[in-house]
């Protein structure tokens, strides 16, 4: 079982390194951003995994401030992109 | 099985730091930086080494990352001016060079340590019954060492002073942020309405447990300070103004405890930080409860920023 559990945290990481590195390359931020929270997602269910395979205590804290913190960077993106965008509208203020 | 998962995590680990230090452009530097951050997390519970990846995954791929994200919508408008500025040949090679030898030292330093390495690990499992918690690590950072422990939250209020210095004058004491535009349908209020609750159990538990399992007041406030962080990016909430006393007092409350507690150790223990026999668990509790609420007003306005509107302008 233990084997099976590792093998599939294997699975889990190296697949979500594909889509990162799929994305990373050559995308939009938009698509950047998306390709971090897949590897938190993907990252949240490695964690698991790994984390009953080998009997870690404590793990599931962990998770749960991961799951907790992830939608909190597409966020700040989001608010970010915003306010960015209407520093850009505003002229240009001299020194 | 495991050898192959640990070689495959190191492997991300590196290429995802080369990533991060060769992209060109700021926001493809920050994405690489996140999720390194998330792999440093799964590589720190692959060392057994739960506590540091739950301040990982909370400092490092959580708030670093929302602020990270927020200086790069700033340096937008400048980032095309320095992308044009490229550095002469003889710089890149020079940089290349001492960065090169500072990684060398220091893989030098790690390479040519002691097998078994210096530890004071036996000592503390000795002596972690004298401190009435059963986590090794809050035992150390509460209890031998908390001096370090009181000057790290102390450094925070000083970052926090550096960037409110930052602010104009005839914004000084104002609030932080742009004013809050409110989408009262939109899925960030929804988003903003739903998620609180949760984190706000979840923050208070990672404190609770840190007693006897990996968990603390840094790491609770960081989540307690992105929900609130949460709330004010949704517009659901304003931000207050930073000269508003109660502010202040949260931002002191909890290491003027911490140096309470401190000076009683003086006259009840013999030394500063001293707990007396039998009370130091309760004592611990107290600093760390006292601390939670300081620390999470503390990380949330470093991550609003320096004040940038005046106070009363809505």
């Amino acid at each position: 079982m233990t084997s099976f559990l590792l093998a599939m945290t294997f699975f889990v990481v190296v697949m979500v390194a594909v889509g990162l590195f799929c994305v990373l390359r050559g995308a939009s931020n938009a698509d950047r951003m998306m390709a971090v929270q897949l590897f938190g997602t993907g990252g949240i269910a490695a964690l698991l995994l790994a984390g009953v395979a080998n009997g870690t205590e404590g793990v599931v804290e962990v998770v749960l401030t991961l799951s907790v913190l992830a939608a909190f960077a597409a966020v700040a993106f989001v608010k970010a992109d915003e306010s960015g965008a209407k520093d850009d509208d505003r002229p240009e203020q001299g020194p | 099985m495991s050898i192959a998962l640990h070689l495959a995590l190191i492997a991300l680990l590196l290429a995802l730091a080369f990533w991060t230090v060769v992209a060109r452009e700021t926001f493809a530097a920050v994405a690489g930086f996140v999720s390194y951050g998330l792999l440093l997390t799964l590589a720190w519970v692959a060392l057994s080494a739960v506590d540091v990846a739950l301040t990982e995954a909370a400092i490092g791929a959580g708030l670093t990352g929302a602020l990270l994200i927020g200086a790069t919508s700033r340096l937008r408008k400048t980032e095309a001016a320095a992308r044009a500025e490229r550095p002469g040949r003889a710089t890149r090679v020079l940089a290349a060079i001492v960065a090169t030898a500072v990684a060398a030292a220091i893989a030098a330093c790690v390479l040519l340590l002691p097998d078994p390495g210096p530890s004071l690990a036996p000592e503390v499992a000795q002596n972690l019954a004298s401190t009435g918690v059963g986590n090794p690590i809050t035992a150390v950072l509460m209890s031998f060492r908390a001096m370090d422990t009181m000057l790290e939250a102390i450094v925070l209020l000083f970052g926090l002073i550096g960037i409110w210095s930052l602010a104009s004058d005839r914004y000084w004491g104002g609030r932080p942020g742009l004013a809050p535009v409110v989408e009262p349908n939109g899925i960030l209020a929804y988003l903003a309405r739903v998620l609180p609750p949760i984190g706000l159990v979840v923050g208070i538990y990672i404190l609770w447990v840190g007693a006897d399992y990996p968990g603390g007041k840094f790491q609770g406030g960081t989540v307690l300070a992105a929900m609130w962080l949460l709330l004010l990016m949704s517009g659901l909430h304003d931000a207050p103004a930073v000269s508003q006393r109660w502010v202040r007092l949260a931002l002191v409350a909890g290491p003027a405890v911490f140096i309470l507690v401190g000076v009683l150790g003086v006259f009840v223990a013999g030394a500063f930080l001293g707990y007396p026999e039998g009370l130091a668990k309760p004592l611990i509790i107290v600093i760390e409860v006292a601390l939670l609420p300081s620390l999470a007003v503390t990380l949330t306005l470093l991550l609003m920023g320096p004040p940038q509107r005046s106070e009363s302008s809505p």
